[in-house]
């Protein structure tokens, strides 16, 4: 354990909660009754399943949620925090699950909203953009404050969103699985970052499903089930399996893959010499080639920006190939569009589920149907069969374990892990010929996640051809049948997964070995 | 044939797209306002509607078109109060209370105007003002240009002016920018711990502002008088001029300019013996036509990304 330093120093709490609950308008309670200390300077870890009621409660102390129960106490004193404002006043900073930025907006207009720098009438941009490159320097996260957040890298954005939490002289940062969108590298840099954080006395509160990232970065750990805190201690204490059966309240199994014989199986999808060019550097490709059989599990590694999300992007249909052929059973798809792809027989759960995934103010049946209102099975003549689609939904929260009140509530009112099972479910349910699925259990619990992967091994066993993208090597080598390795935009090798190790992949992942 | 071409080419003829053009480029700085707010104004007409109504009676009962054009430009406002009342408070749909709010004005108007004079088509027993007109000392003593640039409404003036103003308002100044970040993503904002209802309202109050003078400019502009529907759909004419000028005030005043152009232009053929019928519906069909073709760009442009 690296972070347990101040044992012995005073223990001052900075946050306490008192018997907190959370009902939702709709009638969903969130919270019951929480009661637990965030001890000043320490690294909390706040864990639990999907839909526990984690990002509620650190809405509720960011003043963007009010608690319909309970008191909070902050440096000792009660305080009600209405609004996100009087957060920021008191020094609490929230990175949110889902990114709080606008896009078309800069990095310098992102932080000054709301509390712009003015000269006369207007607002002050230099001053503005000063402000960002003295944050940025202080809390060495480098961002250009003058580009638009839009055209950002994700982690990119994760750092904006970091510098805006800490813009306003903040002792509390709040992070809500800042690492489900970034890879093991970021996620390392932001790591290094928190602690650098700490060192200077901001306290810091961090969700994550993930345990090794826990144990890496927290020294305390609390634990929400279903509403209510189930424990609350130092970390170094606890044992890992003690903890993912606390968080799960049972033992996960983990889905295990039969080591099968494909290499006689029809080919499904077939890349010859593929390049594409033009557009953003990191999802360029050159002349990849590549097939994948029925039942057949490829997945794809390599340092993130490789090329994966051209791949991606190509066998969708969202770009058309500059040069070389692709076909899906046969049929020739290089001048494809999205929704040709979709009529062949793919299915696609893209790594941003939220901006592209789903619609979040519409009903969980609407999101469920997108993609397949035309099929025979929800239309009578020109009518949709609103019985069969709330049917189909209903099965599907079922099947993958979707915790809501009901099919016609919004997407939004779902935790963010059960929204993403719900865009899974869609996907997956659709019968496809080839499922792409990018980075499949970001922010998604281990029981979830098991649950995912065993599907992914249901469907191949039917007949399925699946790309997985995946920046986790663990859950990359349990599944894959075959392991493809891409480095700068180009295929480096492709491996029979026969007990492949990440020791295996690491110099094709780093450009030190070629072999295709 | 050449009378046609000499009448197209005359300053008179450029001058008549800048006092057709007018109300339009008004309202459409308003729209611009309430969409990047996030909340488009359908209502806008009903607004220049009540504007155009208010400035009439009040200019005739108090004798001075200031009064009217205040009027007018309350009564934009109070279109503006209903419309974030409708939206926020009992949380209706918005295009619903848009169309609410023009169907309300449109009978409002003449309901009104029937109790006062005993008239329901036009307020010609009213004595109203109107607002006067502009002479730039010396631009007007300029040949061609003189005849295209001075001589105008004031309300011209004030909508030209109007462009670059909005402009630095919407891109440069604190309320411009959370504007933007509610109109865009509203969750977002509020984490942030803007008022979204706040700047909404403001936004239809702005917009109320600038659709009553819009209004007025019909009603005490070139006329003293006001007439039932007078604003003819303009309202509706500059919510496309909005979306033509991508949201952008400089944008929307280029499509304004054009949107006036073809309305002067049907009424210069018009003398030329070709149904008038047919050119009166000249403005209406250049809007579908420019929104259609809007929207095939913004299709073409919105194929990365998406999913189905
Ligand atoms: N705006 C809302 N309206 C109604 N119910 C909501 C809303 N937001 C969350 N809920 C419900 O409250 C419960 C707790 O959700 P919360 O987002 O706090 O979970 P979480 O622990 O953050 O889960 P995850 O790991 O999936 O992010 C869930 O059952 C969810 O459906
Ligand atoms: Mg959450």
């Amino acid at each position: 354990m690296q972070m347990t330093g101040d044992e012995t120093a005073p223990q001052k709490a900075l946050v306490e909660f008192r018997e907190i609950g959370k009902t939702y308008p709709n009638g969903t309670v969130a919270l019951r009754n929480v009661s637990f200390q965030v001890i000043e300077g320490d690294i909390l870890a706040v864990c639990g399943e999907n839909g526990a009621g984690k990002s509620t409660l650190m809405k509720i102390l960011a003043g963007i949620e009010q608690p319909t129960q309970g008191t909070i106490h902050y440096e000792g004193r009660q305080r009600r925090i209405a609004d996100p404002n009087v957060a920021g006043d008191m020094g609490i900073g929230m990175v949110h699950q889902h990114f709080s930025l606008i896009r078309s907006l800069s990095v310098a207009e992102n932080l000054a909203l709301g509390q712009e720098p003015r000269r006369g009438l207007l607002i002050d941009r230099r001053a503005a953009a000063d402000r960002v490159r003295e944050l940025a320097q202080k809390f060495s996260l480098d961002v250009d404050p003058n580009t638009k957040v839009g055209s950002l890298s994700v982690a990119a954005q994760q750092k904006v969103e970091i510098l805006k939490a800490l813009s306003r002289n903040t002792r509390l940062l709040i992070l809500d699985e800042p690492s489900a969108v970034l890879t093991p590298q970021e996620t390392q840099e932001l790591f290094v970052q928190l602690r650098s954080l700490r060192a200077r006395g901001v306290t810091i509160i961090f969700i994550s499903h993930k345990l090794h990232e826990v144990r890496a970065l927290a020294n305390r750990i609390t634990v929400i089930r279903s509403g209510e805190v189930v424990e609350d201690g130092v970390l170094s204490e606890m044992s890992d399996a003690a903890i993912s059966k606390l968080v799960m309240g049972v033992d996960v199994t983990r889905a295990s893959r039969n080591q099968r014989d494909l290499s006689a199986a029809t080919p499904v999808v077939v890349v010859k010499k593929a390049t594409v060019a033009t557009g953003d550097a990191d999802r360029r490709i050159d002349a990849i080639d590549l097939t994948i059989r029925a039942g057949e599990i490829l997945g794809i590694a390599g340092v993130d920006g490789s090329g994966q999300e051209g791949v991606v992007d190509l066998l969708c249909g969202n770009v058309q190939p500059d040069e070389g052929d692709i076909a899906l059973l046969g049929k020739p798809m290089a001048l494809a569009t999205t929704l040709d792809w979709r009529r062949a027989g793919m299915a696609h759960l893209p790594g941003d589920r939220f901006q592209i995934g789903g619609a979040p103010h519409m009903s969980l049946v609407d999101n469920v149907m997108a993609g397949s209102h035309r099929d025979k099975q929800f239309t009578r003549g020109p009518f949709l069969r609103v019985g069969a689609m709330v049917a189909r939904t209903n099965e599907l929260i079922k099947t993958f374990n979707v915790r809501c009140l009901g099919p016609r509530e919004p997407l939004n009112s779902l935790s963010g892990g059960n929204a993403q099972k719900l865009v899974a479910a869609r996907e997956f349910s659709s019968n496809p010929k080839f499922l792409i699925v990018n980075q499949p259990t970001r922010g998604i619990d281990v029981a979830a996640a098991a649950m995912i992967h065993g599907e992914l091994l249901r469907l191949s066993q039917n007949g399925t051809a699946i790309l997985l993208v995946t920046s986790d090597l663990d859950e990359l080598l349990q599944l894959s049948d075959r392991v493809a390795v891409m480095f700068d935009g180009r295929i480096a090798v492709v491996l029979e997964n026969d007990g492949l190790t990440p020791e295996r992949l690491g110099p094709f992942m780093l450009g030190l070995e070629k072999t295709s | 044939m050449m009378d046609l071409a000499a009448s197209l080419l005359s300053p008179e003829f450029f001058a008549a797209i800048l006092r057709v053009s007018t109300p339009i480029i008004l309202v459409a700085m308003g729209v611009l306002i309430s969409e990047r707010a996030g909340v488009v104004n359908i209502g806008a007409e009903g607004m220049m509607l009540s504007g155009a109504f208010c400035g009439v009676v009040f200019s005739a009962y108090t004798g001075s078109a200031t009064v009217g054009l205040v009027a007018a430009i309350v009564a934009g406002m109070v279109g503006g109060l209903f419309m974030s009342f409708a939206v926020h408070v009992l949380r209706a749909n918005l295009f619903l209370s848009g169309i609410a709010l023009n169907l309300a004005a449109s009978a409002g108007t003449i309901l009104a105007l029937f109790a006062l004079t005993g008239e329901k088509g036009i307020s010609g027993t009213l004595d109203s003002e109107v607002l006067p007109s502009v002479h730039i000392p010396w631009i007007q003593d300029l040949p061609v240009l003189g005849t295209i640039l001075s001589g105008h409404h004031i309300l011209t003036y004030v909508a030209f002016l109007s462009v670059p103003a909005v402009a630095i308002f919407m891109m440069r100044t604190p309320t411009g920018l959370r504007m933007r970040a509610v109109g865009e993503n509203p969750e977002a904002a509020k984490a942030t711990g803007l008022s979204v209802i706040r700047l909404q309202l403001q936004a239809f109050l702005l917009c109320g502002v600038f659709a009553g003078a819009g209004g007025a400019f019909l009603s005490m502009g070139y006329v003293s008088w006001f007439s039932q529907n007078m604003t003819a759909g303009r309202g509706f004419i500059a919510l496309a001029a909005e979306v033509m000028g991508a949201g952008g005030a400089y944008g929307t005043l280029a499509a304004s300019l054009l949107l006036g152009s073809v309305d002067v232009l049907a009424i210069a053929l018009a003398g030329e013996g070709l149904p008038s019928e047919l050119l009166q519906a000249a403005p209406y069909v250049v809007t579908v036509l420019a929104l259609a073709l809007y929207g095939l760009r913004q299709a073409k442009q919105k194929t990365i990304g998406t999913v189905h």
